[in-house]
């Protein structure tokens, strides 16, 4: 006899052994990349609006400085930042959004009723959104480096480790903001519109820190981990000294712990939420 | 209430009804924007936090001791480049209204169904989309009147400088052009199922050659006459000229309120007849409700 | 005696909902959707279940799928503890829950298919196959490659229903399957769900349709208010209203005529089953038809009431739902295209 005197005819086709676990992952992966690949224009779209917002800047910048002198140190600056900036935005939209567009859809139940791991539909984005932002970014260091004549690209090895760690952090800042989604619902675009400016803006990702006025630099921008990626990130490949603290061995630790927390805490804070929106029946509501 | 059942049951066709579809559909529209307020919110300070980027980008290469206002008066004829970039955003704000709402509008209409019920009524389809035109007009002019001012107290910029009557002059005439703008977006969506992305991506063109964070002139030759062929950038340059002392592109302000008076004539005829046509083909085709 | 695969025991569910006020706190409004609900469904059988909207179908329904949390009892499914072993509680179920909503549009209805299938950890060979069967099973034509956005709403109900059937699963939800769909596929659907239940599946089945849940339900459920109020075969639970006859009027009714019927000696229970263009369809349920109808007529002419036919009929599931509630089905229905529009809750 079986639990509750319920006898048990199986479970059809499914298998729920580990290795059949890691498909059903790697399905859930494919299928985002299919997903992407049916937006064309949309690839296109973002591509062409990443290089047009780098222009637009590039062309301030150098009205700004009358001459050209100094324009790849600035330049390095600025395109390290908007490396940053790109995974954070497709992070906050493809996996902190997505959430609120399957809800609308209905597939979010489905994704509820199927035993598969709910969370890893979440980290399944991340090879959809990681070969698309590279290729991005790939193609724009390409034309900036050609327009500007060679940007600086000191210790690109360490440039990475920090470049990997910063985007496990933002990818925990995704967590938390699909976290929110799911409960937020209607309100929920507006709270991502606003986080990609406002980390655009604090986390002085188009220029370097010392643009910011004090006040906001030591009361907002120092207390946002993701500050000491950006910061620590594009000093180590312009080879300068980072604004924010002036050893770069302690900002990395700080860019590693976020790495290592930001994805934990978001995840439990996904777990919670889940529980709530399943107790509240709010799951599905559209 | 039972009437007799004649004619055209209660449809009267004159100047008021008429008249009243536009009002309706242009109150409507007020109302409900007016239940999204944190939608409204964003619109203010989007401008903002748009200027505030290049702003804070000559700030920090002003402090490597570099002249920036000079070297800016060098290129704009004017220092100050905040105002600059205030105008530049603010305008921006206003295309992207201008062209977001109806394309917006259209595409949330047709998704939902409810553009189907409009286009089965009587009512004169110019009428019923100026109402919605109308009201962006409307949101627009107001939330570049508001996020400049607001803007100008964020960046401590002086709002009382230059002719600000004839400014004014040059955002309403400068709006007109882009109502014809407007109904070409509104054909794009009807025509192209990944019209989000696209209205994105033409926005930001929009604003690369609108010039809103640095003169138009500074282009080359080709693309400067792509530039100059697009009517907000008149409108934002005639702006910033009347305002600060940038120049205006043909030296006088009303050999420039000229073209845009052109533009004002062609974009709206041109617009509207390629959104009915393109509508008429999408009849024959497929229907309005596919999407 | 057949051996149970779903028991549910003192299942409850309150939902605690906040009015929103104007410079005051919100206002708390606990809602008892389920009301300790106790039920067993056994394996092999088709099971229906039966209620008005809001009376708590949709969400037992959520619970026993696991999308709720319940707030207090028990369950088990296929052997499993609802609380606490969920996923093999979900790998137990086939569902269809939300009509033709939940598929991916930019995939097409083989990689929905497919992905969905990898969701339910089926391994990729059995996938490929089980989507060859289902194609045949459920007569898919070359819409399966198309994207799901072209698809019409027929289409996407079918696409549902297969995903349903993706892995196989020795249980299936299948609410309102026929709901959008046409006379014919909804015709086929039914075949189908009798040749899944042969095969051994147990099926729980919701549906407005009577003759459905007649045609195809081993048992029956009538759920009201939160709570089972009825349960037992289809034969059985008319057997069980006592009522003999049931007569059918139709014609323009004025509402107050209604009370004054349902007072009548001899009378247990009438409410309308439809309403359309001014013209009422009323049952009246009765000991004995002979006996009543002579003085009927007579209230029926009394108030003026125009006619245009009268006929006793025998009882059918739809008498016992309205004995039971109080209501029609057919006109609950109706109600439920206008509650759409304002409420945000879930469909039942």
């Amino acid at each position: 006899m079986s639990a509750g005197g319920t006898i048990h005819r199986g479970f059809g086709l499914s298998d729920l052994g580990l290795r059949q676990t890691f498909y059903t992952f790697l399905s859930m992966s494919k299928k985002t990349v299919v997903e992407f690949s049916r937006y064309p224009v949309s690839f296109v779209a973002t591509f062409a609006q990443t290089l047009m917002i780098l222009a637009m800047f590039m062309l301030a910048a150098i009205v700004f400085m009358g001459s050209e002198a100094g324009l790849s140190e600035l330049a390095g600056i600025m395109v390290y930042g908007f490396i940053l900036n790109m995974f954070l935005i497709f992070v906050l939209w493809e996996i902190g959004f997505s959430i609120r567009e399957e809800q609308y859809r209905g597939t979010l139940e489905s994704l509820y009723l199927s035993p598969a791991n709910k969370f890893s539909n979440l980290i399944s984005r991340v090879f959809a959104i990681g070969s698309w932002t590279v290729v991005m970014v790939v193609v724009s260091l390409v034309i900036v480096n050609y327009y500007v004549g060679g940007l600086p690209a000191n210790d690109v090895m360490l440039a990475l480790f920090v470049l990997f760690f910063s985007i496990t952090g933002i990818l925990g800042i995704g967590f938390v903001v699909s976290a929110l989604v799911l409960r937020l619902k209607e309100s929920a675009e507006l709270l991502v519109s606003v986080l990609q400016f406002f980390f655009m803006i604090f986390c002085a990702m188009f220029f370097p820190f010392y643009a910011l006025p004090d006040e906001i630099l030591n009361y907002v921008s120092r207390w946002i981990p993701l500050s000491y990626g950006v910061d620590s990130f594009r000093s180590i490949l312009v080879g300068q000294t980072p604004e924010l603290i002036a050893n770069v061995g302690i900002e990395i630790v700080i860019v590693v712990l976020f790495g290592i927390l930001s994805p934990l805490i978001g995840y439990f804070l996904y777990k919670y939420n889940e529980r709530k929106a399943r107790l509240e029946g709010s799951l599905a509501e559209y | 209430m039972a009437g007799p059942i004649a004619g055209l049951g209660y449809y009267e066709r004159n100047p008021r009804t008429s008249f009243g579809v536009f009002s309706t559909v242009l109150k409507a529209r007020l109302r409900i924007v007016s239940r999204y307020k944190g939608a409204l919110l964003m619109e203010l300070f989007m401008p903002i936090v748009f200027a505030a980027l290049p702003i804070l980008l000559g700030v920090s290469i002003a402090s490597g001791g570099i002249d920036v206002g000079q070297n800016w008066k060098d290129t704009t004829g004017t220092a100050d480049f905040k105002a600059y970039m205030l105008i530049g955003a603010s305008t921006f704000m206003v295309v992207m209204l201008m062209t977001w709402l109806v394309g917006f509008w259209l595409r949330r209409e047709m998704v939902s169904g409810t553009l189907e019920s409009i286009w089965v009524t009587p009512a004169k389809k110019y009428l019923v989309i100026g109402g919605v035109t109308g009201y962006a007009l409307i949101r627009a002019f107001v939330a570049f009147i508001l996020s400049f001012v607001l803007g100008s107290f964020v960046f401590g910029i002086n709002l009382f400088q230059g002719n600000m009557l004839m400014a004014a002059m040059f955002i309403l005439v400068g709006l007109l052009p882009l109502w014809g703008i407007s109904f070409m977006f509104g054909a794009l969506i009807l025509r192209i199922k990944e019209a989000d992305s696209i209205i994105n991506l033409l926005q930001w063109v929009l604003s690369f050659f609108m010039g809103v964070f640095f003169p138009v002139t500074v282009l080359p030759g080709f693309l400067r006459l792509i530039a100059q062929s697009f009517p907000p950038t008149w409108m934002t340059n005639g702006v910033r000229a009347a305002l600060l002392d940038v120049s205006f592109f043909f030296e006088t302000w009303y050999m420039d309120l000229a073209v845009i008076l052109v533009f004002a004539a062609v974009f709206p005829l041109m617009g509207y007849g390629i959104f009915v046509a393109t509508e008429r083909r999408m009849k024959k085709t497929q229907g309005l409700g596919m999407y | 005696m057949a051996q149970a695969i779903i028991k549910v025991e003192n299942l409850s569910k309150t939902f605690i909902s906040k009015e929103r006020r104007k410079f005051l706190r919100p206002k708390k409004r606990t809602i008892e959707a389920l009301k300790d609900v106790d039920l067993t469904i056994y394996d092999g059988e088709i099971f229906g279940l039966l209620g008005p909207n809001g009376a708590g179908k949709t969400t037992l329904i959520k619970c026993l799928t696991t999308l709720l949390i319940p707030t207090g009892g028990a369950a088990w499914v296929n052997g499993f503890d609802l609380l606490k072993e969920e996923n093999m509680v979900r790998a137990s179920l086939g569902c269809m829950l939300m009509g033709e909503r939940g598929l991916y549009w930019k995939l097409t209805g083989r990689e929905n298919l497919d992905y969905f299938g990898a969701l339910y950890h089926v391994p990729k060979e059995k996938r490929i196959e089980r989507i060859t069967y289902l194609k045949d099973l459920l007569n898919m034509g070359e819409f399966i490659d198309r994207t799901v956005e072209t698809y019409s709403s027929g289409q996407k109900m079918i696409m549902a229903f297969a995903k349903s059937l993706i892995n196989n699963a020795p249980i299936l939800f299948l609410d309102e399957p026929t709901v959008t769909m046409d006379v014919h596929a909804a015709r086929d659907l039914r075949r189908i769900v009798k040749q899944l239940n042969k095969e051994g599946h147990t099926i729980i089945y919701t549906t407005h349709q009577m003759h459905e849940a007649e045609e195809l339900c081993e048992r029956v459920a009538i759920i009201d208010k939160g709570e089972i109020i009825a349960l037992g075969t289809p034969t059985e639970l008319k057997r069980s209203l006592n009522v003999k006859d049931t007569i059918e009027v139709q014609g323009a009714i004025p509402k107050g005529v209604i009370q004054t019927i349902k007072e009548m000696p001899g009378v247990i229970e009438a409410a309308i089953k439809e309403e359309k263009r001014g013209t009422t369809t009323l049952g009246i349920m009765c000991e004995n038809s002979r006996v009543i109808l002579p003085r009927l007529m007579e209230v029926l002419l009394e108030n003026e009431v125009q006619i245009e036919y009268i006929k006793p009929m025998e009882a059918t599931l739809e008498d016992v739902f309205i004995v039971k509630t109080g209501r029609a089905l057919s006109v609950d229905t109706a109600e439920l295209a206008k509650e759409k529009g304002r409420d945000a809750g879930g469909r039942d």
